[in-house]
Order: C-alpha cells, then structure tokens, then sequence
C-alpha cells in the first residue's frame, strides 16, 4: 500500500462520517472529555513539536488542536 | 536557530479557548554528548495568558525561552567530537493573538517576534475554523509567515568552498533589538521568508470515536544553513552549504477512541513527509490515557520514526574523500537518514471547582508531570563496505540506546 493510497484512503474513511446524524448532539458525553480532544495540552503540542524540530528533518505538519465534541 | 518553528507553531495550531485561561510550564531536555564533552541541555519555560475582552472576543498573550548550554561539533567530520566546543544562548519570544468566535466558527490572528543572539524572526499567522451542520465535522485553515534574519560571517562575494563560518566571538548587531544590523567586514544578516499553511478536518465518526487529517505544507527561501558549522572538503573546513529554497509538506491522521468501561482512551497518530531535499520520512505514535477516580489521568505514549538524507548528504567520510554532492554540503544531522523513537509518560491532577473556585479562582484546573525517553539509531548514507571509518564519530552524539530525556512540568488554570 503506497502513501496516495494511504492518504486517500483516510481522506473517503473521514468524508464518510460527515453529516448531521453523524452522531447527535446528546451523544457527546466522550467525545467532550479531554482524552478525545486533539492537541488538549497547547504547552506540550509546542514543546514538543519544538524538540522535533530540533531533531528531524520531516518535523512539521503534526496537525491542529480542536476536536472532540466539534463545539468552538 | 529554531525560532521560526516555534512561533509558526503558535501561529498556525493555537486552539480556539473560548474561555479565560492561564498556563505555565518548564520543560527540560538533556541529551546525550558523545566523548566525554557533557550533555546538552534545554531549560524552556512557557507562559500563556488568555482572556475574554468581549462577547465573541478574546486576547491572548505568550512567552516562552530556551536557555541552551552544551557542546557542539563546529567542524562535520569523520571525529567530529574532537572539534567540540562550548557555548550557550538564550532564545526568547512572545506572541500576541485576537481571537473572534462566533457560535460555529472561530478566527485567531497571532503576531509574534524571536530573539537570539544570531537569530530574530518576525511572524503573523491566522487561523479559521467552522462547524459544519450537525457539529460532527470542524474544518480548519491556517496560514502563517515570517520574516526572519540570520547572522553570518562577511564572506562578501567569496564562492561556497571559501566561505568562512560564524564564530561566537563575532559580534551579530542589532538595530532597535528588533531587526539585524550588518557590520560590513564582520557580519551580516541573511533574510529567511517562511511561508506555511494547514488544512484540517476534523471529524467525529460515533459517540466514542473521532478522527482528524492535516495538509500542510511550508516554502523556505532565504539562508538556512548553519552559520557556525564547516564541513571537511579534501583539505578545507568551508562553511556549510544548503539550498536558499526547500518546499515542504506532510500528512497526518490521527484517531481517538473512548473506552466508557475502561474510562480511558487509545490514540492512534499517523505521518508521511516529503520535501523538494528529499528528505521523506514518517512517524506512528499510540497512546492510552486512562483515568484513575475523577482527578487523576495517566497517558502513556510510543513513537517511532524515520526519515531518509537529504539528496546532497554524504557521510563525512565521502565529503573528506570524494568531495561534495554537486553544489552542496552540510553535517546537519537532521539531514542524514535516523530512525528515532520516543517512550513517554505523563500524569495529570485535576481539580474542577465545585460550589467555590479552585484557589478562589479558577473552574479547572490541572497540574501535570511528564517524562519522555528518546532512542537514536544513525543510519549510513552511504556505503559500509567503502567507508573504513564508520559513522559512529562523525556526529557530537552519544552512541548508546538511550539519547535524550525530556521532563516536564505544567500548571494549566480556566478561570
């Protein structure tokens, strides 16, 4: 399996859980917790991307924060 | 050096806080130096502050510092711990954001500036998200530029192989402590124009599930070569020689799953890279954070990765022996092919406010202590079987399986 299919593969698996019953706003409980949200800890995303920066030449790129309950 | 990295990052991944919010932490990293030349070491304290300064409103502001000490290999060669030396800097930043939110979307728009003493970096980057309908898809863009300066060494019109490298003891002015200032004969300032932007999509899939995919990319253009570092050429120690452009981009997925019975989660993270050096690597990270009672959280962490050399690097073997891959050179580790890998684990305490504030101030709030352990594996560029010499010198690196720690401590507040 070579990465463009790989890539592509996420990109159809994610698009296809998109639309309003998806999952209902009263089923949220976990998706709300902490665990579940990308990037929960903004202090240690930069830290560490910092110290990978430093290290690696593929650095960059890990992604945004956000998730979990899909609330702004 | 990495100045840009860290204000980009702030420019292009701030979360959206709808909520007033204090954070601090101190990070130390220790890493490992070869031939008895002491560890490198990292003290890198962080402050954020954000407030709401209106309905749909916020202000945000950061300050974070890397103070460095250790030893470092001046000259890229097959004994490059012979040619360590001393030194230490402080590397400072703030940042300033505005952030609007509306009931589905957010804008934040961050401004920030980096100081060292052979460094400075001007950037601006904003970040846009959306709700879609039905709240189970977020979309996010992010754009961010710099405009940073490199101290150099006056090589005035001297070809690559003649170049004389950076020393500490020259002096890198600056004018107003905001922008560089050359002192012809001595040193100069380079430009750096940095471009990157993001697309994320971040998506719920069930009550327990959610997943998210990043595009970004990055363009460089300016200098980015290590003014301190030579490299061994046949008989001449030349200053470092890169290209002025590099076009990067990557791809991540990552994927979180809620275990109700085990109150816990798994997490699954996912990366390719590729750039016009032809640097390609990639990483997988797993996670699983597990909750013990209502206030306490253990997450525990493994990464592997791997990354190949960029298409002008040569083991310093071949560069003193056979000279120069075309037009450039370096003995930049993160441009020689490594694979790495992390173990890490990170306790939380949690306090959420019940009738009366935690400290008389805040809703939530969450101490955490982190610990990582970093693995390094070098790789040979080139062949084996022709470099009598190995690669096991030709880096200011330690040559056993554990590298570098990293600890943390952070103190994160919602009021």
């Amino acid at each position: 399996m070579d990465w463009r299919f790989f890539s592509k593969l996420i990109v159809v698996i994610a698009l296809s859980g998109c639309g309003r019953q998806a999952v209902r706003a009263s089923e949220k409980q976990f998706l709300a917790d902490q665990v579940m949200v990308f990037d929960n800890d903004p202090h240690e995303t930069a830290a560490d991307d910092h110290v990978m920066e430093n290290r690696e030449g593929a650095a960059g790129g890990h992604g945004a924060g956000g998730g979990g309950c899909g609330c702004n | 050096m990495q100045l840009k990295l860290a204000i980009l990052l702030l420019a292009v991944s701030s979360p959206a806080f709808a909520d007033d919010h204090a954070e601090a932490s101190t990070q130390v990293f220790e890493e490992k130096r070869a031939g008895d030349k002491g560890g490198l070491t990292v003290i890198h304290p962080a402050v954020d502050l954000g407030t709401d300064i209106g309905r749909y409103t916020t202000l945000e502001a950061g300050y974070s510092a890397d103070a460095v000490s250790g030893a470092t290999a001046t000259t890229y060669q097959v004994d490059a711990v012979s040619s360590a030396t001393s030194f230490s800097d402080l590397r400072q930043e703030g940042t300033l954001g505005l952030g609007f939110h509306g009931r589905r979307s957010s804008l934040m728009i961050t401004g920030g500036f980096g100081t060292e003493r052979d460094y400075l970096s001007h950037s601006i980057g904003g970040v846009a998200s959306i709700d879609l309908p039905g709240r189970n898809t977020t979309v996010a863009l992010a754009y961010g530029h710099s405009w940073d300066e490199v101290c150099d060494h006056d090589n005035g019109m001297a070809m690559p192989l003649e170049r004389h490298a950076l020393i500490g003891a020259e002096p890198c002015l600056k004018s107003g402590g905001f922008f560089g200032q050359d002192k012809p004969g001595t040193t100069i300032w380079h430009d750096l124009s940095i471009d990157n932007a993001q697309a994320t999509i971040t998506q719920n899939l069930s009550p327990t599930m959610n997943l998210q995919v990043a595009l970004w990319g990055e363009i460089l253009n300016g200098f980015q070569s290590n003014p301190y570092r030579r490299v061994k050429v046949g008989g001449n120690s030349p200053q470092e020689h890169v290209p002025n452009e590099r076009a990067r981009w990557s791809i991540t997925a990552r994927f979180n799953r809620f275990l109700p019975a085990q109150h816990g989660a798994v997490h699954f993270g996912a990366r390719f890279y590729d750039d016009t050096w032809r640097v390609v690597g990639g990483d997988v990270e797993l996670g699983y954070s597990q909750y013990i009672g209502n206030s306490l959280l253990v997450n525990f962490r493994a990464r592997a990765y791997q990354q190949s050399a960029a298409k002008f690097f040569k083991d310093a073997f071949f560069y003193e022996t056979e000279s120069t891959a075309g037009e450039y050179y370096t003995g930049d580790r993160e441009l020689s092919p490594v694979r790495s890998a992390l173990l890490g684990a990170k306790l939380t305490l949690i306090s959420v406010a019940g009738d009366k504030p935690v400290w008389h101030l805040f809703d939530k709030l969450q101490f955490n202590v982190k610990g990582d352990v970093l693995i390094l594996g070098q790789i040979a560029a080139d062949s084996t079987l022709d470099n009598p010499m190995g690669i096991d010198k030709q880096f200011l690196y330690g040559n056993g399986l554990l590298d570098a720690v990293i600890l943390q401590l952070g103190l994160l507040g919602n009021y």
